[in-house]
């Protein structure tokens, strides 16, 4: 364990899973359209492990699969490293805040990250400038790109959470919730 | 304790957008042949041969999920084909009394040089698709190590599919036809005047033919075919006749008629590809040389400058 919390093995974990993602997502789930568009498993993978394992190692993975879908897909290099980043960041900050335990954070993290991915992209090569017209189609594609990526949220959660389960650090505020409701100590109840 | 998290925390976010801009703009502000660009290439042919077996390990996964979509829209594609069967039928008709004249007329202006028999194809498979909305890219199997080179054109047997964009020794990125960076000259079945087609951004069924003449006559259902002419001086010489797509509807412009283009090859659905490459001497290389060589002041595409101006290099052949 270093001294921030994470583990070696965690640190394999989260490298090992991006690296099978992007693969995966370039090999086989980019070739298999969805209403006319395509699931996009990275910025799910980044949000999730910002998710379960904090801001720190959601931003440095952002940027790392970020860098990894840039090199192997041949684009401009940064583009999808800065926006993964940023989207690990803050569902890292978003666990750390508020700590979600609703059913369907994760739908909706995933949702609220694809949408970020799409419209950051967008908004990026927009200012790099862009010569082809651009169709308002757009605007659907994005939307249905957002539909495709929210169905696919809740079990990517359950692989990406499997993956990383055993290695996860304990969290002082979940240990102490848990022992609350077993023992007692905070339920309205008890208190009655 | 707390500062120091929050501290460390803070720096590690500014630390990687920081890089993350620093190599957005270094990219973006080099040449091709820039050290991040053959960084790319390198790890490009480094992750080819990985790529190469995952999809082939990874072939049976996909083809069950594209079976299933496949399946939807085989009715409507079965009964759409019908048509055009009879449609075609019909034309094959009167374009064999056409072919004849036509090659009486080669044999005696000896225009046959920059035909398909001018390349060499080299047969590719797809290893790989970009998700993206903006880059829509594959990477093939083939590379420099074949005879690939940059700006080459891509083919299937429905028709273009695109152009080189980036090789490695093993392996090489292909910019479709509907990638957001592509320019094709083309002109409408066997009409004179030649535009650009464009992809529609955000729409990867659509394709735009611009900058025809006003009075360029079209009809939905015609074909659109490569005019075997450059766009600019950074663009590919596509062969001339290489089916692009068909028009499904016709933009009324001021200045100028646009179209909009169904494409014939299934981008979605890529598993081969042939590059046509051009060994040196041949034809299509001294005019791909001759077409790179051109001033600046040539290029029309992005400046919209129109059809009349674009680098024609049927004179040359």
């Amino acid at each position: 364990m270093t001294g921030s919390g994470l583990s070696a093995s965690l640190l394999g974990r989260v490298a090992a899973l991006a690296v099978v993602i992007v693969f995966l997502q370039i090999g086989v789930v980019s070739e298999v359209p969805v209403f006319g568009v395509n699931a996009d498993l990275s910025p799910l993978a980044v949000a999730f492990v910002g998710l379960l394992c904090g801001s720190t190692l959601g931003a440095a993975t952002g940027f790392a699969v970020g860098l990894l879908v840039d090199l192997a897909l041949v684009q401009t290099l940064g583009v999808t490293s800065l926006i993964f980043t940023l989207i690990g960041f803050w569902s890292g900050r978003l666990r750390e805040l508020r700590d979600p335990q609703a059913a369907l954070t994760p739908l909706l993290v995933g949702a609220i990250a694809s949408a970020a991915s799409l419209v950051g992209y967008s908004l990026i090569e927009f200012m790099l400038g862009v010569d082809a017209p651009v169709s308002l189609e757009l605007l659907r594609q994005i939307v249905l790109g957002i539909v495709v990526n929210a169905i696919v949220a809740l079990p990517m959660w359950a692989i990406v959470r499997r993956v990383l389960e055993g290695a996860l650090p304990e969290d002082p505020r979940r240990r102490r919730r848990r022992r609350a409701y077993t023992t007692g100590g905070l339920s309205p109840l008890s208190r009655a | 304790m707390y500062d120091k998290t929050v501290r460390r925390r803070r720096a590690v976010l500014v630390l990687l957008v920081v890089l993350s801009l620093l190599l957005l703009t270094a990219y973006f502000g080099e040449a091709p042949g820039g050290r991040l660009h053959a960084v790319q290439r390198g790890f490009l042919t480094v992750v080819s041969p990985i790529q190469d077996g995952a999809n082939k390990a990874l072939k049976p996964v996909r083809d069950l999920f594209g079976g299933i979509g496949d399946t939807f829209n085989a009715k409507s594609q079965r009964d759409q084909l019908r048509k055009q069967v009879d449609k075609l039928r019909r034309e094959l008709v009167a374009d064999q009394a056409e072919k004849r004249t036509y090659r009486q007329l080669i044999g005696i202006y000896h225009l046959d040089q920059l035909s398909l028999n001018s390349y060499h194809p080299i047969t590719a498979t797809v290893v790989a698709k970009s998700p993206n909305i903006w880059y829509s890219t594959v990477t093939i199997d083939k590379g420099e190590a074949s005879g690939v080179r940059v700006n080459d054109p891509v083919v299937n047997a429905e028709g273009l599919v695109g152009k080189v964009g980036q090789v490695a020794s093993n392996g090489a990125q292909v910019e479709l036809i509907t990638d957001s960076r592509m320019g094709v000259s083309a002109r409408i079945g066997t009409g004179n005047a030649t535009g650009i087609v464009q992809p529609k951004v955000g729409d990867p069924n659509t394709l735009l033919l611009q900058y025809l003449p006003a009075n360029t006559p079209a009809i939905a259902g015609e074909y659109v075919v490569t005019s075997g002419t450059v766009s600019s001086p950074d663009d590919s010489l596509y062969p001339p006749g290489i089916p692009i797509g068909q028009v499904t509807s016709i933009n009324e412009e001021s200045a100028y008629r646009s179209v909009n283009v169904r494409p014939m090859a299934n981008l979605h659905n890529l598993d081969v590809v042939q590059v046509l490459t051009s060994g040196r001497g041949t034809p299509a290389a001294k005019l791909s040389g001759l077409a790179a060589n051109l001033p600046p002041g040539q290029s029309t595409a992005a400046s919209g400058g129109g059809s009349g101006q674009l680098a024609s290099t049927e004179a040359g052949g």
